[in-house]
């Protein structure tokens, strides 16, 4: 039986026998994109990007990946569901209550990965209020650029050039916060959703500049690392993978 | 008491006793005073003489008189005499007699294969002796640690080997505890050995009685053996280990070229495939030069614990001991690093889960292989945009395999990455000491292709068959149910201590079916069932051959350490249920039941074959354990003498702390393997895969074997340093009969005048003489 149609039939098969429970055998540890909701933000600020994040996850890797992603509030239990969450807006952010502190706290205690995505890098008002309640969160952990050798841009397409790519190249570079060599949190300021975003015709919701459909498809792969990143965390890392990846790099033009 | 009489051994007749009177200083006296005391006195008297035969006028004899009753009178005034009067025996010395007990004495005293035992001359000179020496004779058997009083008339027909049925020969000990003994010290001591022994530092140090020997064995037959195996260092797991094997050829056999093997002896599992566990870890040849060859064979030994070795030479033909033609060995294998190979069929939160808590750990070496991509997937890339490698599954599994402690399989499907060819390598791998761990998901066991095949027969619990009308997972959420194996196992003890007895919601299992090989199931699932009835295994463990397997049918213990259940424990719960996991899997003794040992009956030194075996039991986690079940399998079959078997099985209440020694009987020769279960009162343990496994060797001869020749020159340099001397067995007259002890049943003594009264004489015979001095003309 194939992978997928074993995970449809199960879900199907729990879905009927418990009202459609949200989680089933062999999708419980399925990527998720999961949209946190705190500081007044109230959904993602690209509505079909997490969706699309997933469906390309599914279609491009061996990982499972949930359609539907859901929306999370800080202080709802349901954000340690999953270790990845995906924070995104457009304007300012409001201050974080103290119990929305505590479950972001906790989240990334227990070693959970917030990707916070300003879908409006030429304002830059959420990327900064963002990074401003995350000081708040982490009181000890400040923000460092990801060198272009993270495995960040080679967990599953090896990205050139090594950046981080979304709608907008404002920046080459981004920020993160790391904990026992693990990123935490990423600060994007590249509007990654927008690159996903596509309406239920299919067709792409924002224009992507200035590269157009081969800076888009460099966003997605993107978003892709970064869930092969939230999976297997730095297995591309691993010295058996570096004669292979040596080796393929030195053959690139 | 005081000593009397020194000559040629003869019998002591029955203690005579005898009054003596006799006149003594004070006995307040420092020694060297009454004889100073005199000698000042007799220069007086001569000083005196001189002056007399200058003074020709002097009344000679009246001064003379005066003089020597002054003179008396003085001495008597310093050592104040007193009459003694003693009623006194004399006993026989105490002589000790040390009979050596050790396997070497089980050896022929000759150069005759079928010679007569040496322990039966030994027995036969003793009792010689002890009639000769007569009186007061301890006859005490050394061998290891503080002698014990032996008996030399014991019931005939009892073999050499359970005569001479000690491990060691360590007479140093043996002769410090006989010194230690104040209160009756014996007059001499003698050894009666074929000088196979330990000296310490009796040589060097004069031990305060003298020590005689009487040196059993002028021969031994013609004999190739294994003198001594070295190992360099401590032996680490997948680390080359070099071995130094020496080898003689003695009693005028022809050696030439000895060829040398070295095998690591495994336990067997009854289904395994092929014949022989044992692994050749070298070979090599011995060229010998002058009765002696030293050869280096470098070993690696890919699995951590107590590990048997068997070293072995090809003997001559005429080889007449061919139990010391090779040694067993058990090597305590440590681990520099636990090596895991770890596979997932597909990237997923679980997968990130364990591999987070294996690189977080410095001593754990990780190999990642995880399948990204499946055929199907659209990757709209080349492939040289991929990070992408192909999944070595051929090296792996061929080449690098042994060199792994513990193989993860994560929710892999065997068949389209080509795992299903290399199973029956992986089962062997498990059956040769390594460990498995096979972790559920929509892709493990049924659905990943493993029913039937190899992997099925190294896993806990049997994989059913895919079958239309079968699901290979039951996608019904539901907490485990612990069983109590479980609650009571080492391995989740650390779990237990995280998160309590409560255990989260899982989305489903994988369907799988009855406990195998002896398997144990942890938790089970509250409502299914397995085809015979009984709840259906979701975490079980067993030991398979030499390895060890665990079967988890979850795809979701990452819930234990991400999930809002998880956050009650800040996520330790995860790290807990793996590290027993793996601390098991690799035989770390925090998670076994008891630790244990087969040794010799006296609970310390090894065990020996033809001699009382015992179980030593340390320490156990268990507390209160009161009850003990083991089973002891040969790796091998063993050779056995008749009366020889250990017993199969055992049963038996504990009593006492630990270390226990529990009894089991004559050894054969051979290597075993021991499972011990032990459980809290009233608990039946079972030897199930929660019982601790030991492998523990018995040899027939070893140390006391390897040179099986007599050594008089050791005994002879003992004797030397002692005041002693060395004989032969038809010599026993010629060694001196020790002093004869003095004991005083009653004394009394009496001054002959009082202090007052001989200082008075004294003043009144020292003026008497001066006044005829001055009478004389004498100054």
């Amino acid at each position: 039986m194939h992978r997928r149609h074993f995970l449809g039939a199960s879900t199907a098969l729990a879905g009927s026998l418990l009202g459609l429970r949200a989680r089933a055998f062999g999708d419980e540890g399925a990527f998720e994109p999961k949209i946190l909701l705190a500081g007044g933000v109230t959904g993602a600020a690209r509505a079909s990007a997490p969706a699309r994040w997933s469906a390309e996850v599914e279609r491009r890797t061996s990982a499972a990946a949930r359609r539907t992603p859901r929306a999370v509030k800080a202080t709802d239990s349901t954000l340690l569901d999953g270790p990845f969450a995906y924070w995104s807006g457009t304007g300012s952010l409001s201050a974080l209550s103290a119990a929305e502190l505590a479950g972001l706290r906790q989240f990334l205690a227990l070693g959970g990965l917030l990707v916070i995505d300003d879908a409006d890098p030429a304002s830059g008002a959420f990327g900064r209020d963002a990074r401003r309640e995350l000081a708040r969160v982490l009181p000890d952990a400040a923000p460092v650029s990801i060198p272009d050798d993270h495995v960040l841009y080679r967990t599953f397409y090896l990205l050139k050039p090594a950046r981080p790519w979304g709608r907008v190249q404002v920046t080459k570079t981004a920020d993160a916060i790391l904990r026992a060599g693990q990123i935490r949190v990423i600060f994007l300021a590249h509007d990654l959703g927008g690159a996903l975003a596509r309406n239920q015709l299919g067709t792409w919701e924002m224009t992507v500049e200035p590269g157009g459909d081969v800076q888009r498809e460099q966003a997605i792969r993107f978003a892709v690392n970064i869930a092969l990143y939230a999976l297997t965390t730095n297995y591309k890392d691993d010295a058996v993978h570096a004669p292979f990846l040596l080796k393929r790099k030195a053959t690139q033009p | 008491m005081r000593g009397e009489g020194c000559g040629a051994m003869r019998a002591f007749t029955a203690p005579g006793e005898t009054l003596r009177t006799a006149l003594i200083p004070a006995e307040d006296l420092p020694r060297w005073l009454p004889w100073t005391a005199a000698a000042i006195v007799a220069l007086g008297l001569l000083l005196l003489v001189i002056e007399l035969r200058r003074a020709r006028e002097a009344r000679r004899v009246l001064v003379t008189l005066s003089a020597l009753c002054a003179a008396a009178a003085l001495l008597g005034a310093v050592v104040r005499p007193q009459r003694l009067r003693a009623r006194e025996v004399n006993l026989a010395p105490r002589v000790v007699i040390l009979v050596d007990r050790s396997r070497s004495m089980a050896l022929p005293s000759n150069d005759q294969p079928d010679g007569e035992p040496r322990i039966d001359v030994a027995e036969r000179v003793a009792r010689e002796l002890r009639g000769r020496v007569g009186g007061r004779v301890d006859v005490v058997a050394f061998g290891v640690g503080a002698p014990r009083p032996d008996s030399i008339d014991g019931p005939p027909g009892r073999s050499a080997l359970a005569r001479a049925d000690l491990a060691g020969s360590d007479l140093a000990a043996a002769v410090h505890a006989i010194a230690e003994r104040h209160d009756d010290p014996p007059a001499a001591l003698i050894v009666v050995s074929d000088g196979r022994v330990e000296l310490g530092d009796l040589a060097e140090r004069r031990p305060p009685f003298p020590i005689h020997a009487v040196s059993i064995g002028d021969g031994s037959p013609k004999d190739a053996s294994i003198r001594a195996v070295h190992l360099a260092g401590a032996a680490v797991a997948h680390q080359a280990l070099p071995l130094r094997v020496e080898v003689a050829c003695t009693g005028g056999i022809s050696c030439g070229d000895l060829s040398i093997t070295v095998r690591e002896l495994r336990e067997r599992e009854p289904n395994a495939s092929g014949s022989d566990t044992s692994a050749v870890l070298a070979t090599g040849t011995a060229s010998v030069r002058d009765g002696t060859a030293t050869i280096e064979l470098p070993i690696t030994l890919e699995r951590a614990g107590t590990r048997a070795i068997e070293v072995a030479l090809s003997a001559p033909k005429d080889d007449a001991i061919p139990d010391d033609d090779r040694r067993l060995l058990s090597i305590d294998v440590a681990r520099e690093r636990v090596r895991v190979l770890h596979i997932a069929g597909r990237p997923s939160y679980d997968v990130r889960a364990l591999r987070t808590w294996l690189k977080a750990d410095a001593a754990m070496d990780v190999v990642s292989f995880f399948i990204l991509r499946t055929p199907g997937d659209d990757v709209n890339a080349p492939d040289e945009d991929l990070a992408l490698i192909p999944f070595p599954v051929r090296e792996l599994f061929t080449e690098y395999l042994p060199t792994f402690d513990a193989v993860i399989i994560q929710d892999f499907d065997a068949e389209p990455y080509g795992l299903t060819p290399h199973l029956p390598a992986i089962a062997r791998y498990v059956e040769h000491g390594g460990g498995l761990v096979h972790i559920g998901g929509p892709n493990a066991f049924s659905a990943g292709g493993y029913a039937g095949s190899p992997l099925a027969r190294v896993t806990p619990v049997a994989i059913p068959r895919l079958a239309a009308d079968k699901q290979p997972a039951d996608a019904t959420p539901f907490v485990p149910v612990e069983t109590p194996a479980g609650r009571g196992a080492p391995i989740l003890q650390d779990l237990h201590a995280a998160i309590g007895d409560e255990l989260p919601e899982f989305p489903g299992a994988n369907v799988l079916g009855d406990l195998q090989h002896g398997g144990v199931a942890l938790w089970t699932h509250p409502k299914r069932t397995t085809p015979s009835g009984k709840p259906m295994p979701i975490l079980s463990i067993a030991d398979i051959g030499d390895g060890r397997s665990i079967a988890l049918a979850l795809d979701s213990t990452r819930l234990l350490a991400f999930s809002p259940f998880a956050a009650k424990s800040s996520g330790r719960g995860f790290d807990a249920l793996f590290r027993g996991l793996l601390g098991w899997l690799m035989r770390d003794p925090r998670y076994e039941p008891v630790r244990g040992r087969l040794v010799h009956e006296d609970g310390v030194s090894p065990c020996l074959a033809g001699a009382k075996a015992a179980l030593r039991l340390e320490a156990s986690p268990i507390a209160g354990a009161s009850r003990l079940r083991a089973a002891i399998a040969p790796l091998e079959p063993p050779r056995a003498q008749p009366g020889e078997g250990l017993p199969a099985t055992l049963d038996r209440e504990l009593e006492g702390k630990p270390p226990l020694v529990v009894p089991l009987g004559l050894a054969p020769s051979g290597s075993f393997a021991l499972r011990l279960a032990v459980g809290e009162k009233g608990a039946e343990p079972t030897l199930g895969a929660l019982a601790t496994r030991a492998l523990g060797v018995c040899e027939r001869g070893g140390d006391e074997w390897a040179d099986p020749r007599p050594d008089r020159a050791t005994l002879e340099k003992l004797a030397k340093a002692s005041g002693g001397v060395v004989v032969k067995p038809g010599e026993l007259a010629a060694i001196p009969t020790p002093k004869a002890a003095v004991v005083a049943l009653e004394r009394t003594v009496a001054p002959l005048l009082a202090t007052w009264a001989w200082a008075a004489l004294a003043a009144v015979t020292m003026g008497a003489h001066w006044f005829a001095r001055r009478r004389s003309g004498l100054s």
